[in-house]
């Protein structure tokens, strides 16, 4: 142990003998781990919001929506509805309990004097309140459930914290000229886009809206006993079987999903995206380390009496080796540091904007596993980058190195 | 009878210097005693630090083999020569060649480092060392601040960390004074006298060969032994000389 204390001790000493080099070549490790850092931790913290959402909704849970899920195109376009030949279909498959066709619509909402434009959530309260509160995670703060067939609305957290300020229970809204009375105030979702709406039962909503039937979402719940993959393959047969019959169409184009796979949908495109992201952020770092190794050669070279003078007096190859890999290890496990802290600085910040402007309840995520998972990273890099060279120095002849000039 | 430290036995060393080789030592045997204190001299170019460096096993022969302590080691890899050197033979060089980047205490301490000696215990010599050489002020001073003389005083303190049996000096006084010079020369003789240190020394001046009990006289790779082939070798070098222009 001594000894290394002492090796470490030289080795920072020919750092700062050539400050300027030290910094430039430790800025290369640095730019590395602040990307996989700072994107990292920003991805999982992507990832974490999404999931816990998800992790709201029970797993006997299965949606239905139209269009393939993996045909992004399609479901972006929107505008694809489920009908309501689609909606008994899925009533009918077998192993599903209840279910609760949703829609939604933006719509101009009036709050004394104020109008602004808020998504409509039109769900069938008679069937699907249950369902909202207790698989969808669903909790007021205020107020009470509404009554299935009245005209009373509940509203989720921002609305009347931010889009019509000192809005309270009992308040009445209107929507195209008809008047609701708003019930109950919601919980945060924990994202603002999903916090930013108004619940209204699916009757009055195809009312209001005159979007009559169909519905762009289905919720159905799973029979206990029945296993959830069996009754989603029981839902796509019936959907076939009724659009055929209908339309004689045969391609499916609507997407059938257990709370499950959605997780797994998730988890796999995050999963794809941190990959991704580890690639780009790791050829940073190889670079970093290229420029380890090119600092490390030259400062061989300039020691080389020095090298000469310690073997001299003792020191046998492994310890030159050693020294030099202590150098050029820290030379990346302080980049590394560098990177590390300024990373998560720009991740945090990253986060407060995101929370400030766009809605999006993102938490950095800053596990002690990936701060230290970048130090060891970096310090190998470091150690590798220096290898070759402290080889090379190791290999010099005492004599020969004592009389470079 | 002294008892043998060193033997040298019919060396050899050749250098290439790209495509010419170029022979340093050519033949070269010679014995050194326990606790002597010998000088090798000779002209520059003669071969005398090459000699030096394979008596101090800083380098190994071409041909030849050399015995230290009886046991042979010219042929030994790297690592144990640096294990020989480290804990057995203690160098000064011309240059004073110190680190730099560290102070004298440092410098000292090294050698003892690379033995696995324990801190405290590394601290301490060196403390007494630089202490016996009047340099107790200028523990945290680092070479570059220092005088050509106390470097050197710091360099012989490094040679003794390890308490070697033999000290390699190469000019000790070559970069200093005449005074200077002087006390360097009679730490060396204290060292002879009153710890039994063997000493050998490389230089061209011959003052310092007065103060060495036997002195090795090497003139073109070769050892002289009496002043006949001293004139013989000068006259074979001036010849090559005149005939080379």
């Amino acid at each position: 142990m001594g000894k290394t204390k002492e090796y470490i001790k030289i080795a920072i000493r020919s750092l700062r003998r050539r400050p300027v080099r030290s910094w430039l070549t430790m800025v290369g490790v640095v730019i590395g781990v602040f990307l996989i850092i700072s994107l990292l931790s920003l991805s999982e913290g992507i990832k974490g919001a999404m999931m816990d959402q998800l992790n709201m909704m029970g797993n006997d849970l299965i949606i239905i929506m139209p269009g393939e899920i993996t045909d992004i195109t399609t479901m972006m376009a929107g505008g694809l509805e489920l009908t309501e030949d689609d909606i008994e279909a899925v009533r009918k498959a077998e192993g599903v309990e209840t279910i609760v066709p949703m829609n939604y619509k933006a719509e101009a909402v009036r709050h004394e004097g104020r109008v602004k434009t808020i998504l409509i959530n039109g769900v069938s309260f008679e069937y699907g309140l249950e369902l909202l509160r207790n698989d969808m995670g669903l909790q007021l703060t205020d107020g009470r459930w509404p009554i299935p067939g009245k005209k009373e609305v509940i509203v989720a957290k921002v609305v009347p914290e931010d889009i019509f300020p000192g809005m309270e229970v009992g308040d009445e809204i209107s929507v195209r000229g008809k008047k609701f009375d708003v019930v109950g105030i919601l919980k945060s979702l924990g994202n603002k886009q999903d916090d930013s709406t108004i619940y209204m039962d699916l009757d009055l909503f195809a009312d209001v809206t005159g979007e009559r039937s169909g519905a762009k979402m289905i919720m159905a719940k799973v029979t206990p006993g029945y296993s959830v993959d069996n009754v989603v393959e029981n839902i796509k047969d019936n959907l076939n079987e009724s659009r055929k019959r209908r339309r004689g169409e045969d391609l499916p184009s609507f997407s059938v999903l257990s709370s499950e796979k959605i997780l797994d949908i998730v988890g796999n495109v995050m999963a794809l995206v941190q990959v991704a992201i580890f690639g780009f952020a790791s050829i940073a770092i190889v670079v970093g380390g290229i420029g380890i190794m090119n600092t490390m050669y030259t400062s061989v070279h300039e020691r080389i009496r020095e090298i000469g003078i310690m073997k001299a007096v003792g020191a046998k190859g492994r310890t030159i080796t050693i020294l030099f890999l202590i150098e050029s290890g820290f030379f990346g496990l302080f980049g590394g540091l560098g990177g590390i802290v300024l990373g998560l600085g720009v991740a945090k910040l990253a986060e407060f904007a995101v929370q400030t402007s766009a809605g999006f309840y993102l938490k950095a995520s800053m596990s002690p596993f990936l701060i230290l998972f970048g130090l060891a990273f970096s310090f190998l890099i470091g150690c590798i980058a220096g290898y070759l060279p402290s080889r090379s120095a190791s290999k010099l002849k005492p004599v020969d190195a004592l009389r470079y000039e | 009878m002294a008892e043998e430290l060193i033997k040298v036995e019919d060396v050899w060393k050749t250098y290439k210097l790209g495509e010419i080789d170029l022979t340093v030592l050519k033949g070269v045997s010679l014995v050194i005693n326990k606790g002597s204190f010998v000088a090798i001299m000779g002209p520059s170019g003669s071969g005398k630090s090459t000699l030096l460096h394979i008596v101090g096993a800083l380098d190994v022969p071409s041909k030849g083999k050399v015995f230290l302590e009886g046991k042979e080691i010219s042929e030994l890899p790297e690592d144990d020569l640096a294990q020989i050197r480290g804990r057995k033979i203690g160098f000064v060089f011309q240059q004073f060649n110190l680190l730099h980047n560290l102070t004298a205490l440092e410098n000292v301490m090294l050698p003892m480092t690379f033995q696995g000696i324990p801190e405290k215990e590394r601290m301490e010599r060196a403390k007494e060392l630089l202490t016996d050489f009047g340099l107790e002020k200028r523990f945290f001073h680092k070479p570059g601040e220092l005088s050509g003389g106390e470097r050197q005083r710091i360099a012989i303190a490094r040679a003794l960390s390890n308490d070697p049996e033999i000290i390699v000096a190469d000019e000790p006084t070559g970069n200093l004074d005449s005074t200077t010079g002087e006390k360097i020369m009679d730490i060396f003789i204290d060292l002879h006298r009153n710890q039994k240190k063997t000493i050998i020394v490389v230089t061209h001046d011959p003052h310092i060969a007065d103060y060495t009990e036997e002195t090795i006289n090497i003139m073109d790779g070769q050892i002289i032994h009496n002043h006949l082939e001293k004139e013989a070798a000068e006259e074979k070098i001036l010849w090559e000389r005149q005939k080379n222009t």
